[in-house]
């Protein structure tokens, strides 16, 4: 005997219900996004012998990273380390000049430099956008859309999920799989991500896996391009990376002339 | 410290990388595509989601004649697992897609 049970759902309900969830999820998802966007202050402003500090830890970074495989032949190479590793040791690069030996310099702490208290606010504040739409959307969905069956998924779920999934419809006998609107929200909640990364690239803020992997961390770190360091020691330990590489060094263009004939089989 | 992976990940250009990004927008269109068969045609429980692996397998198969010309390796960094792989935000659409049509047609009058 088939005792599958069939409700009978107005299909008003899913006119009223079921697409106007999804579209205002779309659209405030699009929202986050272009908000994050306006909120965010555009970077500050550093003096060109503040980039140049910067600049040149990044030139030696790049050069070193590729080194086992470098492109770059030997003279061109072994030039640029050296001159990299002595500008580090003179501290020529340095934005306040190269530093005078007695005076130990001490890394602006982060709380009462000005500069990093903007980098934290900003990401305090993409954070706050993140998640206030969330929490305004659940709180509509629980007021509005409150105490009525939705929709029925199409596959099983454990008895565990029905007080979730089936807020508001007091029914202990009734099927898991027949849910409530708060269900439907989670749904589109997960499964909307796929749908931002097409319209609005890659790198969009209205992705919601995104906010949950990186709250702990995110803002404090990414704003901020590292101004709190002390250029000094960074430099003196990028000498001794340069060193290193330097030590690994090999151009992906050695012996070059040998290995191609020996690939076209002109040589032994 | 110079280990065979560093010397791969040194050879990468980082531009061609990123417009691999089209197969991600592939991914995501045919696991909508499924979705809405999956929910028109009422399959249920196991049935759809092996309508979702047949989706993901066939998909990949065509990535992998004609994007990668048969050999994933050289297009595409993480080789035949990354090609296959739908990743999570795909697997999701498709539920949320399967679950809609199958709403609008099989519960909704």
């Amino acid at each position: 005997m088939d005792t599958k049970v069939s409700l009978y759902l107005d299909p008003q309900i899913r006119d009223w219900v079921l697409f106007p969830i999804t579209l205002v999820m779309i659209l405030v998802g699009i929202l986050r996004h272009y908000i994050v966007i306006l909120l965010q202050s555009p970077p500050k402003k550093m003096t060109r012998a503040a980039i140049r500090e910067q600049r040149a830890l990044l030139r030696s970074q790049i050069l070193r990273e590729s080194s086992g495989n470098s492109p770059v032949p030997p003279a061109f190479y072994q030039s640029i380390s050296q001159h990299l590793s002595q500008s580090f040791e003179s501290g020529s690069y340095l934005k306040d000049g190269p530093p005078k030996s007695d005076a130990p310099t001490a890394p602006p702490n982060p709380m009462s430099d000005p500069a990093a208290m903007d980098g934290m606010m900003a990401g305090m504040k993409t954070q706050a956008v993140m998640m206030v739409p969330q929490m305004v959307l659940m709180g509509w969905i629980n007021f509005f859309f409150q105490g009525f069956v939705l929709i029925k998924l199409p596959f099983p779920l454990t008895l565990g999920f029905k007080s979730m999934l089936q807020r508001g419809i007091e029914t202990p006998d009734m099927d898991v799989r027949w849910v409530s609107s708060l269900s439907w929200y989670f749904l589109n909640f997960f499964g909307l991500n796929g749908l931002y990364a097409l319209i609005l690239g890659n790198d969009n803020s209205a992705d919601s896996s995104r906010d949950m992997a990186m709250s702990p961390y995110a803002g404090v770190g990414l704003q901020q391009p590292a101004q709190a360091q002390d250029y000094n020691k960074l430099f003196k330990a990028e000498k001794d990376n340069l060193e290193l590489a330097e030590g690994l060094y090999s151009w992906t263009g050695k012996d070059i002339e040998t290995r191609l004939l020996k690939k076209y089989g002109k040589l032994p | 410290m110079a280990s065979t992976k560093d010397d791969a990940a040194q050879l990468i250009y980082t531009p061609n990388v990123q417009h691999n990004g089209v197969l991600n927008s592939a991914k995501f269109l045919s696991s909508c595509f499924a979705g809405a068969v999956a929910g028109v045609l009422g399959l249920e429980n196991w049935l759809g989601f092996g309508l979702f692996v047949m989706s993901i397998l066939l998909s990949s198969a065509f990535m992998y004649a004609i994007n990668c010309k048969g050999r994933p390796a050289k297009y595409i960094t993480g080789g035949v697992w990354e090609l296959v792989n739908p990743g999570q935000d795909n697997m999701f659409t498709f539920v949320l897609v399967w679950t809609l049509f199958y709403g609008i047609v099989h519960v909704y009058d």
